[in-house]
């Protein structure tokens, strides 16, 4: 009996999930769900990063890139490709039946008085009587989850040879990299000044029988809320299949997993990508709901939030740093608030990070697994992997010669 | 015509790399050092030399590393040389002086600045990710020391406090923080020792945040040059110089902050070196980081050469940023860059190598010179900055994760198999 | 310094709380107030922009308030970030419920919100967003007091067009949308009167300028302009000091940041002779409500001059409270349309918008982004001529109607 409670539990949470936007109607309803909408996203990245980091053993600080990765695929394929059935005689283009396909020529970050690009061009010349089209989002969200994965592959052949601080310092090398060129190639990515996107549902959405806007926060919610339920699926899926079982093997002793047979090469490359895709359809799904995309996302300190709520929930329990992530977001934003102990008036905003940072640290020195994963662990032993249970439990003489 | 010429380097470079490890790997020989000199051979003299080793497969001596590596080296000054004639780079001999002084003197703060980090690694087995943060401290105290606590007060004490508080701060947190990866408490102590660092960064930027608001600030040049004019008056070709800054030869400026911050980095160093080979305790630093078991037995406490280790290599970095107050203004922030670098170059110095990090530092140093000055786009040039650093660290773990002076871990969990 | 800013905000937040009394103290209505208040934005700016907030909405409660009530200036971070920024609009306008919203320093921050308070139809003026585009879209809630950046811009390199000694100019910018645009504005202008023009731009958050800077000496510039925001006009002012092309050796332009006298000195101590833009007249011109305003900023803030932005801040909120007044409204349509009507009489001067939905820019050939922008900004250029000066004693050395002495022009 007691093992079914964490499942009641999370449907409980599930369900209050899925009827929080319709039961919830106070005045800052719309603020409240951009918080969740935001938490949400933290969620698919702390959950896939505590699959790599925590499962399969692999401390990679550059899933933040991969994020920028998917965000910026959809946001510079929808920048710069469009259709439309008459040709604009100014840009490059290319005739599919009757449809154009536009390539918008980089015009870098500019100001109105000065320059225009060509599709604008030619859009001011028709005067409204040409329909011109953009990529759909799903397909720009889709190429952008690829393309996540496709860098996770190829980091993650990279990364083969390399273990624990050295591969540490070069995914974040990897973020490094990705960031300095988005900042540097202005003509191309706007730099700083960030590249605007359209919104998830630009012309409105209807769900059963009700009409809402670009902005209602409602269709989002709803497709971050599934984005990582879907994501979490994966996750368990994978957890207890071989799957789950050969990648922690990896984690506790790679030598012995490749001397039973674990074809090690495999899962390694195999769990880059698929929590690499999760991150770049996560940015991606950020980058529409956001509305612009910035380098600025790839900054350490976003980082460091997200191995900040997985460690808290509990780096070996992604469904625990997934809802570690939604947790702390929540208090991250309740805390921006000033709070007045007699006449001294304490500016929470910025001490909210330093209790942050040192709850993070508390954490890892006196519990091995986070604040939220032992609770589940205390119900439900039974499907942790028991030799991870097991060795903990009595500390060997290697970890002592380190 | 560039492009075409690194795209074909980059593509000899890679089959050199693969083919001559797969080739001695066939021949059952030493491949420590097959992919590197692989790669610099084909990069360098695309297939002749790749069909010379193949054929050959002499045995991997250092030379065989540097020669190809100058050669690469030289083939791509040519590439660029004839490709951008007009390049500043190529044209303006001072030009290209004052860039190689430039990078030389902030590469031995760089250097100095990765000893920290290094020496925690040689002893801990830990990469500090908090770095950067004690970099930033150790500045932001001596701006509090020197002009806001005790204003006019002698920069050099300053500096000392600095070091002393910083020292005692790394001492507390490796006691409460650090002990439980020696006992075997925690599972996977490398990776614990990452993520508690970590957190001790993030702590500690937004603390001083707090603290001491987001305003830049900035401590007073510690010394004010004497007005000199050498050979005479009339034409001082030799020495110029101004309170704040140095010329040399009418071309090479330096200014008074990186001139004093790079000097005391040497003596602090050469300091460090005497510490580290002519006393008892550094003495048994080094032994613990060669063997612990070893240096237990032979009556050393290696608990408490971690601490010294973690507080030492704190110290190192806060003095680099002590230094350097009086050259940059400060923030909270300041501390990321210069984190990053010191990756850079402890990878490429190799992690736990003392003499490697200074050498480290200064090829980084030379390498951003070098790409803020040559980069013929003046748009893109500085924008690059971190990237170039990024550059030399994923070469080195591709090509050669032990770095320079690097040697190998007898355990996996160190680092790399 | 900040620990007195924050004491000082937080005694007047406390006044203003108690002073409640003196109005209807059971209503309360809102105005956002947007500010970069944490890095990567100008901290310096944005706690300036605050405390000018903070005043005005003293000043205003002090005043009757609006419409019978206190007015609230609820201050929000922006950080810089164009990504913050639509949040905080959203924060502000869902959360908080704000009528109308002021501020905003970064143009990448006024260009992802402006769409926010549109679509919201809040009514938002802002104070230091220089990016024509924020006006240049014609959006129907949004207006500016600050300077359009090509005007910002004209007035650097008119003035440069007339040294007749500068053949050669760098300019140094930020990669960013105030930057980029600003430096090609800046360059067309002055190749356009014959000078020679090399620009080179940085990632913001750089603090090592020298390899940068040796390459902008070896370009051998007769002036430098700076277009940065925050600290690293600080940086490179002093770091190319110290490699013997700083204020003292050449014509130079720095950034924004140093009208903040005090932290300039103490930063850049190598910096006399450096030209700095100021917004806004010279404080012996200001009007009584600026003079007004600066006594009470200075004892408040301990600075010894008034920073533009904050001036601009302060007028952005009181100029929202008194169109709600004239409305008798706190619908945003009312106060748009009060706003396209109104005559303020503010710190700046009198501030007023001649385009807008009854009277389009291009009807007097005007561009796009004339469009709800206060078209009287007084934009000068100042030098500091010695050292320790506040910037509100520098010498305004362009244009002529402002000019209070000779510049200094280093050969």
């Amino acid at each position: 009996m007691r093992t079914q409670v964490p499942n009641i539990l999370g449907v409980m949470i599930l369900i209050f999930f899925a009827a929080f936007p319709f039961v919830y109607s106070a005045g800052n309803y719309d603020y409240v769900m951009h918080i969740l909408i935001i938490g949400f996203f933290y969620a698919i990245m702390a959950s896939s990063w505590s699959m790599l980091a925590g499962y399969a053993g692999q401390f990679s600080f550059g899933h933040m890139g991969f994020m920028g990765i998917g965000s910026y695929t959809t946001a510079l394929l929808l920048h710069y490709v469009h259709f439309s059935p008459e040709p604009t005689k100014l840009c490059t283009e290319f005739q599919f039946g009757e449809t154009w396909m536009i390539f918008v020529n980089p015009i870098g970050v500019t100001s109105t008085s000065l320059t225009q690009d060509c599709l604008r061009q030619a859009m001011q010349i028709w005067d409204g009587s040409v329909a011109v089209t953009d990529v759909p989002v799903w397909f720009g969200v889709i190429l952008g989850t690829l393309l996540g994965g496709l860098a996770g592959f190829l980091i993650g052949l990279l990364v083969l040879r390399l273990r624990a601080a050295y591969l540490a310092l070069f995914t974040l090398g990897f973020a490094e990299i990705i960031k300095a060129t988005i900042s540097a190639e202005i003509h191309i990515t706007r730099g700083q000044a960030g590249m605007e996107t359209p919104a998830l549902f630009e012309n409105g959405v209807t769900l059963f029988g009700q009409v809402y806007s670009r902005t209602d926060k409602l269709p989002p919610y709803f497709v971050f809320f599934f984005a990582l339920l879907f994501c979490l699926a994966i996750l368990t899926w994978l957890s207890r299949s071989k799957f789950g079982l050969f990648v922690r093997a990896l984690r506790e002793d790679q030598d012995a997993a490749a001397a039973l047979g674990v074809n090690t090469t495999r899962y390694k490359i195999m769990v880059f990508v698929v929590t690499t895709s999760m991150a770049g359809l996560a940015g991606a799904l950020q980058a529409h709901y956001v509305g612009i995309v910035t380098p600025n996302a790839l900054f350490l300190l976003q980082m460091s939030l997200v191995v900040a709520m997985a460690v808290i929930g509990g780096v070996e329990n992604f469904v625990a740093a997934a809802l570690g992530a939604i947790i702390i977001q929540v208090l991250l934003e309740l805390l921006r608030t000033q709070i007045e102990i007699g006449p001294i008036v304490i500016d929470m905003t910025v001490w909210r990070l330093v209790i942050f940072g040192v709850l993070l640290m508390v954490t890892l020195r006196f519990t091995s697994n986070g604040l939220i994963a032992p609770i589940i662990d205390y119900f439900y032993r039974g499907h942790i992997g028991k030799e991870t249970v097991a060795k903990r439990a009595k500390p060997t003489n290697e970890a002592e010669a380190n | 015509m560039f492009w075409g010429a690194i795209l074909w380097m980059v593509v000899w470079g890679v089959i050199g790399s693969i083919a001559i490890r797969r080739r001695y790997l066939h021949r059952d020989l030493d491949t420590s050092n097959a992919n590197i000199v692989g790669a610099f051979v084909g990069a360098g003299t695309g297939p002749v030399g790749v069909l010379f080793l193949w054929l050959r497969t002499p045995v991997l001596t250092v030379h065989y590393i540097a020669l190809p590596a100058i050669i690469t080296m030289g083939v791509f000054m040519f590439v660029f040389a004839t490709s951008d004639p007009n390049n500043i780079c190529v044209t303006n001999g001072t030009f290209v002086a004052s860039q190689v002084v430039n990078g030389l003197v902030i590469g031995i703060i760089y250097g100095f600045m990765a000893l920290g980090l290094t020496l925690i690694f040689s002893i801990l087995g830990i990469v500090s990710f908090a770095h950067g943060e004690f970099y930033m401290i150790g500045g932001m105290l001596v701006y509090y020391i020197t002009v806001v606590w005790f204003p006019g007060l002698n920069p050099v004490l300053g500096v000392l406090g600095a070091c002393i508080i910083t020292f005692s701060l790394g001492a507390a947190f490796e006691r409460a923080f650090l002990t439980p990866m020696y006992d075997g408490r925690v599972a996977r102590p490398v990776e614990y020792g990452i993520l508690v660092t970590f957190g001790l960064a993030f702590t500690l930027q937004y603390f001083v945040q707090a603290v001491a608001g987001a305003n830049p600030v900035k401590a007073r040049r510690f010394l004010d040059f004497p007005r000199l004019r050498l050979p005479s008056d009339d034409d001082p070709w030799l020495l110029k110089s101004s309170r704040g800054s140095l010329e040399l030869f009418e071309s090479v400026t330096i200014s008074s902050p990186r001139l004093t911050a790079a000097v005391t980095c040497i003596l602090v160093l050469i300091a460090l070196l005497y510490f580290l080979h002519r006393t008892w305790t550094g003495k048994a630093l080094r032994a613990v980081s060669l063997d612990r078991d070893a240096a237990a037995i032979a009556g050393i406490n290696p608990d408490r050469m971690n601490m010294l280790a973690f507080a030492l290599g704190g110290m190192i970095a806060a003095m680099a940023g002590a230094l350097l107050v009086q050259a940059f203004s400060w923030l909270p922030q300041v501390g990321a860059i210069p984190a990053m670098r010191s990756f850079v170059i402890v990878v490429l110095g190799g992690l736990g190598s003392l003499p490697g990090a200074f050498i480290g530092g200064i090829f980084v140093g030379l390498v951003e010179a070098a790409g803020t000055g040559c980069v013929p786009d003046p748009q893109k040039a500085a924008s690059y900055i971190p990237a170039y650093g990024m550059l030399v660290l994923t070469l080195t773990l591709l090509l050669r994760p032990t770095g320079l002076l690097g040697r190998r871990f007898s355990s996996a969990t160190h680092g790399q198999n | 310094m900040k620990k007195f800013g924050l004491f000082a905000s937080a005694c007047a937040f406390a006044m203003a709380v108690s002073a409640g009394g003196v109005n209807a103290a059971d209503c309360v209505h809102k105005i956002g107030g947007i500010a970069p208040l944490s890095a990567p934005g100008t901290v310096v700016g944005g706690e300036a922009m605050r405390d000018a907030m903070l005043i005005a909405e003293k000043d205003i409660n002090a005043a009757g308030g609006v419409l019978g009530c206190d007015v609230k200036i609820v201050i929000a971070d922006s950080e810089g970030l164009p990504e913050k920024a639509k949040a905080i609009m959203e924060k502000l306008i869902t959360q908080d419920g704000v009528v109308a919203v002021g501020g905003g320093y970064h143009s990448s921050v006024g260009v992802a919100a402006k769409d926010v308070a549109n679509a919201r139809k809040i009514p938002t003026v802002f104070a230091e967003t220089w990016n024509d585009t924020i006006t240049g879209d014609k959006q129907k809630y949004i207006f500016r007091i600050a300077p359009l950046s090509s005007w910002a811009s004209a007035t650097i390199w008119r003035y440069a067009l007339t040294i007749d000694s500068v053949k050669k100019v760098a300019i140094l910018t930020e990669n960013t949308d105030y930057g980029i645009p600003a430096a090609k504005e800046t360059t067309k202008g002055l190749e356009g009167g014959g000078k020679e023009v090399v620009t080179f731009s940085v990632d913001i958050g750089t603090q090592d300028y020298a390899g940068i800077i040796q390459r902008i000496k070896a370009s051998k510039p007769d002036m430098i302009i700076t277009l940065a925001t925050g600290e690293a006009g600080y940086n490179f002012t002093q770091q190319a000091a110290d490699a013997g092309i700083g204020p003292l050796d050449v014509v130079f332009v720095t950034g924004q940041v140093s009208l903040e006298s005090k932290a300039y000195w103490e930063n850049v101590p190598d910096g006399n002779r450096a030209f700095v833009q100021r917004i806004g007249l010279p404080e012996s011109g200001f009007s009584a409500r600026g003079k007004a305003f600066a006594k009470v900023y200075k004892a408040k803030t301990g600075k010894k001059a008034v920073e533009s932005y904050a001036m601009e801040a302060y007028d952005s909120v009181a100029i929202l409270a008194q169109a709600i007044n004239e409305a008798k409204s706190t619908d945003g349509d009312a106060i748009v349309k009060a706003l396209e009507s109104i005559t303020y009489n503010g710190t700046l001067g009198k501030i007023f918008f001649p385009y807008g939905t009854g009277k389009d820019p291009s009807a007097d050939g005007k561009p796009d982004s004339w469009w709800h922008q206060w078209p009287d900004v007084a934009l000068t250029m100042i030098q500091y001529q010695k050292e320790g000066e506040s910037s509100g004693n520098a010498t305004i050395v362009y244009p002529d109607v402002y000019k209070t002495g000779e510049p200094i022009i280093n050969k």
